[in-house]
């Protein structure tokens, strides 16, 4: 299956990378800008359930790297695509999978509001968690957590009881 | 009725009736709610010391605030906390409303409850036990006995500091104050 998989993939898409580790993932690295054809051809080949979207920070390359996990009631169950996009860290955005999977705009949101990374597409790109702005996104690595804490709740007086 | 308090009883019988009439508002935070369950059901059954969950925080005058309070929560206890009818007391379940405890460098916790709310006691631990609960219980009712537990009435007399709190965390908070804030009370006008 992952074998007929990545044949299929890289066929289909040309600036494709697949790596088949062999213990039930298949890795799919595409451009930014080929994520919304490449998750609705996996959804075309039986992957019907999108497991979640997540993301890593890269600062070293100025990149985040936006993850999607795919994974199938009707293939073989073990079997899990994790598909791979880069975009730059400052003004990089990529396309929404929502027309896709529906149940991929709460994650966006997610990762819009502690990442910043921006999805063309998206309708509600509003704060879902967090009450306050920040200058950084707080999941970026170079967000300095323990700084944050003393200017903001630190700073805050202890109230005094006459 | 025990025959040892007929005396307290007849000296005030409002603080007795408070004592023993706890209407709890198990504020779900975090993971601490899981020791609510069976404190308030058969195995450790809190209502043998007069504790009982109600719906409504309208209804109650115990507020249990359970676990790590995230900066959206806040705004929600605060809200629940100035539902409540007076008198009633506030105690801080865990070590995350304490201090912060594991979540002590996080971005969006609320680190000390008591900035913003007045707290009149806690049960510190990461659970504490069902059993802390009912320790921390009877500390409630000594306190009570002693006139100790007067986090409401610290809440009327420095609201203008707990408001100025509040809104240095929030910005605009978004509702108007539950009492007035006279010129030049500390943090009122700032």
């Amino acid at each position: 299956m992952s074998g007929a998989l990545k044949k299929g993939i890289e066929a289909t898409f040309r600036d494709a990378r697949v790596e088949t580790p062999g213990d039930g993932r298949v890795t799919v690295f595409v451009p930014a800008e080929s994520v919304p054809a490449v998750v609705h051809y996996l959804k075309e080949r039986g992957f019907d359930h999108l497991t979640m979207v997540s993301c890593v920070d890269r600062p070293d390359d100025g990149e985040l790297e936006v993850v999607y996990i795919l994974s199938s009631y009707t293939n073989d169950p073990r079997l899990h695509v994790i598909v791979k996009a880069r975009v730059p860290r400052e003004g990089g955005g990529l396309g929404t999978v929502i027309g896709v999977f529906p149940n991929a705009e709460p994650y966006e949101r997610e990762i819009h509001e502690l990442f910043g990374a921006n999805f063309e597409g998206h309708g509600r790109l509003i704060p879902l968690f967090l009450e306050r702005e920040y200058a950084i996104p707080p999941f970026r690595k170079d967000f300095d957590s323990r700084k944050y804490v003393e200017e903001t709740f630190d700073s805050i007086p202890a109230v005094q009881d006459e | 009725m025990d025959r040892n308090q007929i005396s307290k009883w007849l000296k005030a019988p409002a603080k007795m009736a408070h004592k023993y009439s706890l209407h709890a508002v198990y504020f779900c935070t975090g993971c601490g709610i899981i020791e609510i369950p069976p404190v308030i059901t058969a195995r450790w059954d809190a209502e043998r010391f007069g504790v009982i969950p109600v719906a409504t925080p309208r209804q109650g005058n115990l507020f249990m605030i359970t676990g790590y309070v995230s900066v959206k929560t806040l705004k929600a206890i605060i809200r629940t906390y100035e539902q409540m009818p007076d008198p009633k007391y506030t105690v801080g379940f865990g070590s995350c409303p304490i201090n912060g405890g594991m979540y002590w460098d996080s971005y969006n916790t609320a680190k000390h409850v008591d900035k913003y709310i007045p707290i009149d006691g806690w049960i510190a631990g990461c659970m504490p036990r069902p059993e802390a609960v009912f320790i921390g219980v009877t500390h409630l009712w000594t306190l009570i006995d002693k006139g100790m537990a007067n986090g409401y009435a610290r809440y009327r007399k420095n609201y203008a500091q707990y408001r100025r709190n509040q809104e240095m965390l929030f910005g605009e908070l978004g509702w108007p104050p539950l009492y007035p804030i006279e010129d030049g009370a500390p943090g009122g006008d700032e």
